[in-house]
């Protein structure tokens, strides 16, 4: 437990660090949301993460029960990584929805190739069953690899502390807003947090990521 | 000033039709404040919306922003909905983490409280049955000095751009 919170603490003083590269200035209490989606200058619209985030190695139940090794498994494939709850009835929903939507704004060579990984942070109530129907929300007609993983909490906290970002708490319900797009360098350049342009932004990052070579 | 017992009255009547009936006409119009029309009283409600929920999720949550028009701040104690049995607000606290607010919800003078993804929302559980985009939600907000406020929501699908995310100019949440 204290290994993780440590952990945790670090990511999140690496993603302030994060806010603080994206040059908003004058509000001396700024919110994520005022920040991402004004990021006009570099490469990417999301949160530039620097240095990249290498694609991180664990392995969860999918939702046929399967152990799924994540590293290995969408190694060299654009991959969108999310913990979140199947409960939650903000975030979660509305960030897996602008994933979807910008799959279906890409070409169908880009979209194909993707990996979308939901993971939950609600072990005890998102069963392989629920995890499914969920995603099956979202998934149909995007052409992407969905996956819903789950596992025991030591192994979810592990997973996120892997990716490094902030561990859930609450029995999941406090989770990071963090969405990860790996590339098919297998590192994550870039992140996006909910906001009403993240549709946008992964959009057009998911043509850049997937663009760029090994 | 909370307004005479016969208004409350009518706002829990009017609450039960809307339980009743669910969606739009629940609330005689020309009580309702909606993301159209912001009614001219202390407090005016702006961009109401609601999320249907995602199934096996069965809770749907509602999004507004309310602009405290006077130079006393104000206080949103609670909200009912003709959508479901219970709703529950929830905003950030100052870690950024969402939860619930038993106490309600400060609007500062002059000043206003978005709900909005990720900042705040009314969840509503219990629903009385399918919402579909198109349809409207009856929601009333009790404040604390101004009263009970009636305003109808739009459903949106989740996914859909939310209505006008900017709060009213000057105004800081």
């Amino acid at each position: 437990m204290k290994r993780v919170r440590i952990v945790g603490a670090v990511a999140g003083a690496v993603f302030a660090l994060v806010l603080a590269g994206c040059g908003s200035s004058g509000s001396p209490k700024p919110e994520a949301s005022d920040l991402v989606g004004q990021n006009q200058v570099g490469t990417y619209q999301g949160a530039g993460l620097v240095p990249p985030q290498p694609r991180p190695s664990f392995t969860l139940s999918d939702t046929a029960g399967k152990p799924f090794a994540f590293g290995k498994a969408t190694a060299g494939h654009p991959t969108f990584l999310y913990f979140g709850y199947t409960q939650c009835p903000d975030i979660c929903p509305e960030t897996v929805a602008d994933i979807r939507l910008a799959l279906t704004h890409v070409p169908a060579e880009i979209s194909s190739t993707v990996y979308v990984v939901f993971v939950t942070t609600d072990v005890q109530h998102d069963t392989a069953a629920v995890i499914k129907r969920w995603l099956d929300n979202f998934s149909p007609g995007s052409k992407a690899t969905w996956v819903g993983l789950r596992g025991t909490q030591d192994q979810i906290d592990a997973a996120q502390a892997a990716a490094h970002i902030t561990v859930a708490s609450d029995e999941g319900q406090t989770h990071s807003a963090q969405v990860l797009l790996y590339g098919p360098d297998d590192y994550a350049h870039v992140a996006f947090l909910q906001s009403s342009n993240e549709q946008q932004q992964i959009q057009h990052d998911l043509s850049i990521v997937a663009r760029a070579s090994h | 000033m909370r307004l005479p017992w016969p208004a409350v009255a009518a706002g829990v009547a009017v609450a039960a039709l809307g339980a009743a009936g669910l969606i739009r006409g629940a609330v005689p119009q020309s009580l309702a404040s909606g993301s159209g029309a912001p009614s001219a009283g202390p407090i005016v409600v702006t961009n109401a919306y609601v999320r249907p929920p995602v199934p096996p999720n069965d809770t749907a949550a509602a999004y507004f922003t309310v602009y405290n028009t006077t130079s006393r701040p104000d206080r949103l104690l609670d909200v009912l909905t003709g959508a479901g049995a219970t709703a529950v607000l929830h905003t950030t606290n100052s870690k950024g983490n969402m939860i619930a607010a038993p106490n309600g919800a400060l609007i500062p003078a002059h000043g206003t409280l978005v709900l909005s993804t990720g900042k705040g929302h009314v969840m509503i559980g219990q629903l009385f049955g399918t919402l579909k985009p198109g349809q409207t939600v009856d929601l009333q907000l009790d404040f604390q000095r101004a009263g009970t406020v009636d305003v109808v929501a739009n459903v949106i699908a989740v996914g859909a751009p939310a209505p006008g995310a900017a709060a009213p100019s000057g105004a800081h949440s």
